[in-house]
């Protein structure tokens, strides 16, 4: 159909002696009318991504003692290579993607476990539970990483002192418990988010398609796994891309956790370890530590898009 | 038609162009210390976190109508300001003026993030101990104006040490342990003192040791965290681990303070500027508490450790170098303020006139009315002067308070951890383009 306009304008100018000058001039208003939307994406988007890539290609050189201002000059890939050849910073990308394994697919089936509780016919008290549910959310990522750092804490924690009470030994911040325990506080604050993603999804199924199950003789069961959940997939898709990067990024959790836990180290994910690296000051090495963990995002993102659309192909 | 839609389009970039640029420099440009073109006045900016700066700072803009300085209050220096300030610097927006430990001076000059202001402080120079004077000159540029020492001291509760039967503090380190074996035997709950996680604290017990980690060699720097002289310190300590005679609550968390209240950790071994730390963490013990010197490790020849202390730097790209000079020697030397800072922030001067400023003098009731400052006065004479920083101390410090943690939960052994950060340290160091001998 554009096609179809185009040519038609096109004629009209040509018709009207015009063709040159009115295919330039028509580009103006188009840049007049994408500049709000380019210009600041190019500055606040495209730039810095820019900007990163550049510096991770540089290194500091120094003189003598160096301790005058650095030059800089240009190192290839050896920030890079300095990086991934750190088992430091190669830990914080296996624990995120470890992290990620495990709490991902277990928040998510909670998300939808909840999500279709909340759309079945016979549940009571609906708009409480939803907002119930979604409650954490609302609360600051960081507040609630306090509060739980402090329901955590080894001589504060409440649930070691239940824990004590039955005579166990419970020390959720010991280097074992660490992962287990930013898992269940990424697990409290984004379930309910994602559950009312996934709830928004069922709430557009029509309601004819369940009556028509209920009266073929399918259980409330059967219309949830076999009608709901198939057609809410897209809604799991996207919850599932949105939750891998938001997992590759994890820093509020590790950071405010350190405050209790001494043990919990300062490159304990990636992006702890490329403000880490800022912090001592060494601006190249966090470039590069970004680019990588940006690709990493990418790759688990699109390769699980790329994944499920082939078994949707399939299907 | 034509021509109108084209300038609207130009105005439009034009105007996104000049909101680009203004965003990016605004902030640069009044930091900067330009001089307010119309009055005359010299505008500087003093980033810092101690409280009580900002007290000094109005004290002398109500002094000095012709520069005026604007306080900003950042985070504590190792939670964020340094980065702050570095990054400003390499921004090129920094403020003239800037609170900047002496530890964290030599990774600042080696970031260029400083301006030499020699040439306005050499009627300062003859104001400050020579040490401190050293503290703040690195290659022979001198980049501020020292404000404090902090001489390290034993802050315990006097009331429970006599509980337990410890009737003097312990003067040496050998006491320390024997004490702290005594209180444990007397109640399992309670400790003598706390292993923090706190990397400068522990520096304060290698440099009251000799157990320096920093030194240069020709054009080449040196690395010895790991030598035995630090060997020797971390062995000590890991010996009381061992033996579970130490809390190790997180250094100035609540946990450490809660258990202080509660009588479970008896003392602390300190800098002069953790005293009123304490003393409002622990409100419910005023009075209960006592300040006695550093145990040592020779009684017949007691050498003692420095926590700390602090400049008044004068960052890249100050326009007004010489009057922040002015400022800077002014609050450090200043009667007024160096009393407001003894009071408020806590700090022990720098200054010699400051040594006999009357504030010194003030009893502190929340120690039992004791004259606290006389005990770090008296250990000043006897503290290690030849410290020396390295130029990436954010990064070693960062992996030694790592190392500190782990320590803390038997994740590691404090003697192994110091080859962990003295190999981190030197790999940081290469990478950074600095030349480091040896590995």
């Amino acid at each position: 159909m554009t096609t179809a306009l185009r040519g038609r304008a096109a004629d009209r100018s040509r018709a009207a002696g015009l063709a040159r000058p009115g295919r330039r001039r028509r580009g103006r208003p188009v840049a007049l009318f994408l500049a709000p939307f380019l210009v600041p994406f190019a500055a606040f988007y495209l730039a810095p991504i820019g900007y990163t890539l550049y510096q991770s290609l540089f290194r500091m050189h120094r003189s003598g003692l160096g301790l005058t201002a650095p030059t800089q000059v240009f190192a290839g890939l050896s920030n890079y290579a300095t990086a991934l050849g750190d088992a430091d910073f190669r830990g914080s990308l296996l624990r995120v993607l470890l992290i990620g394994l495990v709490q991902v697919p277990l928040m998510l089936l909670i998300a939808l476990g909840l999500a279709l509780l909340l759309d079945a016919k016979s549940t009571l008290f609906k708009r409480f539970f939803r907002l119930a549910f979604f409650l954490p959310y609302a609360l600051p990522g960081v507040v609630g990483a306090i509060m739980w750092s402090y329901l955590v804490a080894p001589g504060l924690s409440p649930i070691s002192a239940a824990a004590r009470h039955l005579g166990l030994h419970l020390d959720l911040t010991s280097n074992a418990m660490l992962a287990p325990t930013i898992g269940n506080m990424l697990t409290w604050g984004w379930t309910g988010y994602n559950m009312l993603i996934i709830y928004s999804a069922l709430q557009a199924i029509p309601a004819e398609l369940s009556e028509a199950a209920t009266m073929d003789g399918c259980s409330a069961f059967g219309i949830a796994w076999r009608i709901k959940v198939p057609l809410v997939r897209p809604a799991l898709v996207l919850t599932t891309v949105f939750s891998i990067i938001g997992t590759a990024q994890l820093y509020n959790e590790p950071a405010i956790l350190h405050n209790v836990a001494p043990n919990l180290s300062s490159t304990y994910t990636p992006i702890y370890a490329a403000y880490d690296a800022v912090n001592a000051n060494n601006f190249n090495a966090a470039a590069a530590e970004s680019v990588i963990l940006a690709l990493l995002a990418f790759v688990l993102s699109f390769g699980f898009l790329k994944l499920v659309q082939r078994k949707g192909a399939a299907l | 038609m034509k021509p109108r839609s084209h300038s609207l389009a130009a105005a439009t970039v034009v105007l996104a162009a000049a909101m680009l640029a203004a965003g990016c420099s605004s902030s640069g440009s009044g930091s900067k210390g330009e001089a307010g073109s119309s009055s005359g006045v010299v505008k500087l900016d003093f980033w810092g976190w101690a409280p009580g700066y900002d007290q000094s700072v109005a004290l002398f803009n109500q002094s000095h109508p012709n520069i005026q300085v604007t306080f900003d209050k950042t985070a504590s220096g190792s939670k964020g300001g340094y980065t702050k300030m570095l990054t400003a610097a390499k921004a090129g927006n920094a403020p003239c003026l800037a609170q900047v430990g002496y530890e964290t001076l030599p990774s600042f000059a080696a970031a260029g993030a400083l301006t030499d202001v020699g040439k306005y402080a050499t009627d300062a120079k003859g104001q400050f101990a020579d040490w401190t004077w050293k503290q703040v000159t690195i290659g022979g540029q001198t980049y501020g104006i020292p404000v404090d020492t902090a001489p390290m001291a034993l802050m315990y509760r006097k009331d429970l040490f006599a509980k337990y039967g410890i009737t003097t503090p312990p003067a040496t380190w050998d006491e320390y342990a024997a004490d702290a074996a005594k209180v444990h035997a007397a109640d399992p709950t309670v400790y003598l003192g706390d292993l923090g996680n706190d990397a400068y604290n522990y520096a304060g017990l290698a440099w009251q040791a000799g157990a320096g980690w920093f030194g240069t060699a020709g054009d080449q720097w040196q690395v010895s965290i790991n030598n035995a002289a630090n060997q020797k310190v971390a062995g000590f300590w890991q010996g009381l681990l061992d033996k579970k005679l130490l809390k190790t609550d997180p250094s100035y968390d609540p946990s450490l303070y809660s258990d202080m209240a509660s009588g479970k950790v008896l003392s602390d071994v300190n800098a002069v500027w953790d005293a009123p730390i304490i003393a409002s963490s622990v409100k419910d013990g005023a009075g209960q508490w006592a300040v006695a010197p550093m145990p040592v490790w020779d009684a017949a020849n007691p050498v003692y450790g420095n926590d700390g202390g602090s400049a008044t730097a004068v960052l890249k790209g100050c326009g007004h170098a010489k009057e922040a000079t002015e400022f800077a020697t002014w609050m450090s030397t200043d009667a007024d303020s160096v009393s407001n800072l003894i009071k408020v922030t806590g700090i022990y001067p720098a200054a010699t006139s400051g040594l006999a400023n009357p504030t010194l003098a003030a009893p502190d009731a929340f120690y039992g009315g004791q004259t606290i400052f006389d005990v770090f006065k008296a250990e000043t004479a006897h503290i290690n002067t030849d410290w020396q920083w390295g130029p990436t101390m954010t990064q070693t410090s960062t992996d030694l308070g790592d190392g500190l943690g782990q320590a803390g939960t038997g994740g590691t052994t404090l003697t192994a951890m110091l080859a962990t950060v003295q190999s981190k340290t030197v790999a940081g160091m290469k990478q950074q383009g600095l030349s480091v001998a040896g590995g």
